[in-house]
């Protein structure tokens, strides 16, 4: 009598223990969809006038105005 | 987003060219002058006085040199080795055969294009201890561009943390920049943003002579001014020097294989055909 009780009772908590664990990952759920941290930078190549710029991800495009350039002298 | 700072900038010529040192923070910009000049003068192989010349007249026997001369001949090693010898500071000889035996400032060269080889291996002509360097007869040295890649490099690292140093095109950039996301610099007439990071660009297209024939970019495989295809490149990459490098390699190289070489070893390129 006392080991089939056992048995019941390690049957019980085994299937409470499971039907908790999925009520519980359901409910937190990651969104798949979610970006990325850290944001992976824009990287790639553009072809402009007179020739191709390869950007890569180290290196961020900008708008403000540069303070000097790179040039051929 | 952090507040900008007081951004100081000093334009001065040397080198031959335009030079631009800027600090956010403090000033050093007279004593980088200062430093720019006096290592211009001992560098520049269009003055019989300088260190350079002394030393490439000095060639088949042991010439005592200065330790800033040793670390660029050191350097120069290492940007033959790691360009597969594309950049080879042997060149003078070839410089000399077409015709750039000045500053074209003071005149257009007239080429001769006579007795030109393809350049000797670096390391068999120059050997390199600590103090001192030896030239096989016959061998020049001409540092160009990686000379300016290297001073700037010094040059950002003696102004302060937050520093750029642009010596005619070959810069380099330390720190955050002047609003804290970056030294904004032009590259192909786009802005990029530069953290610990040199620029360098390599063209045929200026110091050209001879009706537009002649130009001062040597290929070491013919010993004759660059015909590659390509006639720009710009680089971002670690450092001023390797951004030289890596642009001049990349020119030699020529369209077919510079992409894949910049993309080995640089962080943004600009190829122009």
């Amino acid at each position: 009598m006392r080991v089939t009780a056992l048995k019941v009772g390690a049957t019980a908590l085994t299937l409470a223990t499971t039907v908790l664990s999925a009520l519980y990952v359901t409910s937190h759920l990651k969104n798949p969809a979610a970006p990325l941290q850290p944001t992976v930078l824009r990287s790639g190549t553009t072809t402009l006038a007179g020739g191709t710029l390869t950007l890569g991800p180290s290196v961020q495009p900008s708008d403000v105005q540069p303070v000097t350039s790179t040039y051929a002298s | 987003m952090r507040r900008s700072q007081h951004l100081a900038a000093h334009h001065f010529e040397a080198l031959g060219t335009t030079c631009s040192l800027f600090v956010v923070g403090q000033d050093r910009l007279l004593e980088g002058e200062a430093w720019t000049r006096r290592m211009g003068a001992r560098l520049t192989r269009f003055s019989t006085d300088s260190e350079l010349s002394g030393f490439n007249a000095s060639a088949g026997r042991w010439f005592d040199i200065s330790p800033d001369l040793e670390a660029l001949l050191r350097e120069s090693m290492h940007a033959f080795a790691s360009s597969g010898g594309l950049v080879n500071v042997a060149v003078l000889p070839s410089m000399i055969g077409i015709g750039y035996t000045q500053p074209l400032l003071r005149g257009r060269p007239a080429a001769t294009l006579t007795e030109m080889h393809p350049l000797p291996a670096l390391p068999d002509v120059l050997e390199i201890k600590p103090g001192a360097a030896r030239l096989e007869v016959g061998a020049g040295i001409d540092l160009g561009g990686i000379a300016k890649g290297w001073m700037a490099d010094r040059l950002r690292e003696s102004l302060g943390p937050n520093a750029l140093a642009n010596l005619g095109g070959d810069l380099s950039a330390g720190g955050v920049g002047p609003d804290g996301a970056g030294w904004p610099v032009g590259l192909a007439g786009v802005t990029v943003l530069l953290r610990h990071q040199g620029a360098a660009t390599s063209s045929t297209r200026r110091r050209r002579w001879g009706g537009g024939e002649h130009h001062h970019l040597i290929d070491p495989r013919t010993g004759l001014p660059a015909q590659t295809g390509l006639e720009e490149v710009s680089v971002v990459a670690t450092n001023g020097v390797e951004a030289e490098v890596v642009a001049k390699t990349a020119l030699v190289l020529g369209p077919d294989l510079a992409p894949v070489f910049c993309a080995a070893r640089a962080l943004a390129w600009w190829l122009s055909p």
